[in-house]
């Protein structure tokens, strides 16, 4: 039962880097998508889809510190909190990445249209980093209780 | 459903339907079209293939009967499995019957037995042929419009009224989907309705200059020739 647990704890330590991996990797094919074909209907503004396109990459950087922020000796005692705060971390992270892949994707989508609205377009995207901000932040302060 | 993602790269790269309608040149011409549909996989392109040949005049023979429309419409409905897809054709196929019923009846064609045409009003318009829109003003608040156009036998203006009124189903249906194969579908019926109204505005500016040509032209009878040279 014990080995049960302690993989559990190591799993919640990983969670975070692994979810937040993916959903860099989903959320920014999503939008290097749209900035590839946009680029093949404009032309000029190149620049400005590509840096939208690394948008969710920051899933990635936050699963990174939460994930040396869990990291500690796993025992019986630590590992559900870790496995908790790891897991559910990570998904919100993953669901964060992808469909701020796809809020970008949008902007994109209109700014080759309308390049006046490229910041007002990408408004979508930084709500929702402050959700995924929002889960890296708690997830440090509630790890803090785990000893 | 399909992949909300499967087409990003290729709504991408298409110009927004909007602009097809503002733009003075064609913004993507037929052939740079179909280049980009090259993209779609072999399944949705033959959807999307029986999709437009079933909404498409020009694919129907001047002399189908309303029975081999049907069957044909009925046929094409079978291959499409994508919901949005059906309800938008079904959408089509009740502005067809009911302007088809419109022009039998100004022709002063008698009441059809049983149902008329495809779809949910094909029950409901032979049992409301005395009303002046058979009883569908509320669901189709354009109805008024292409019966006083088709009174006042302007084939132009209520073409052009049905297209617009075929531009908004789709632009209702193209809200929902961002980037899957409806999107893709969506599109490429805009860009058709563009071509056709693109070719009714020729159409219109060949009228114009017709009239124009035949007023110049009876200004120049008028004219005494004789009287100048001498």
């Amino acid at each position: 039962m014990n080995e049960l647990v302690l993989t559990l704890g190591w799993l919640g330590i990983y969670a975070p880097m692994a979810l937040g991996a993916a959903s860099s990797a989903i959320g920014c094919s999503i939008a290097g998508m749209a900035s590839i074909g946009a680029m093949t209907e404009t032309d000029g503004g190149y620049g400005r889809f590509v840096g939208v396109s690394a948008f969710p990459s920051t899933m990635v950087i936050y699963g990174i510190v939460i994930m040396f922020t869990l990291n500690r000796d796993v025992t019986p005692e630590n590992a559900g909190g870790l496995f908790g705060i790891g897991i559910l971390s990570g998904i919100a992270l993953m669901y964060c990445g992808i469909w701020q892949g796809r809020a970008c994707a949008a902007a994109i989508n209109a700014t080759k249209e309308k390049p006046e609205i490229f910041g007002l377009a990408l408004a979508p995207a930084a709500i929702i980093e402050g959700f995924g901000v929002f889960a890296f932040v708690f997830a440090l302060v509630i790890s803090a209780g785990i000893s | 459903m399909s992949d909300p993602d499967a087409y990003i790269a290729l709504i991408s790269s298409l110009p927004g339907s909007e602009r097809l309608f503002v733009a003075k040149q064609p913004p993507l011409s037929r052939l740079r079209l179909d280049r980009r549909l090259t993209a779609l996989t072999p399944e949705d392109a033959r959807v999307l293939k029986v999709l437009e040949q079933a909404l498409n005049w020009s694919a129907y023979d001047m002399d189908i009967t309303d029975a081999q429309a049907v069957q044909r419409c009925n046929q094409a409905l079978a291959k499409i499995p994508q919901p949005t897809l059906r309800s938008l054709f079904l959408e089509r196929m009740d502005l067809r019957t009911v302007v088809a019923a419109l022009r039998l009846r100004a022709r002063g064609g008698n009441p059809p037995s049983g149902t008329y045409g495809i779809g949910r009003w094909s029950g409901h318009i032979p049992a409301n042929w005395g009303d002046p829109d058979f009883r569908l003003s509320v669901p189709m608040p354009w109805i008024k419009d292409a019966r006083q156009l088709l009174e006042a036998e302007d084939p132009l203006g209520l073409e052009r009224l049905l297209l617009s009124v075929s531009h908004k189903q789709l632009k209702r249906y193209a809200a929902r989907h961002l980037f899957d194969f409806e999107a893709v579908a969506i599109y490429v019926l805009i860009w058709n309705i563009f071509d056709r109204w693109a070719q009714s505005n020729a159409q219109d500016a060949a009228t114009r200059f017709e009239k124009l040509a035949q007023q110049a032209m009876a200004n120049v009878a008028e004219f005494d020739f004789e009287r100048v040279s001498a």
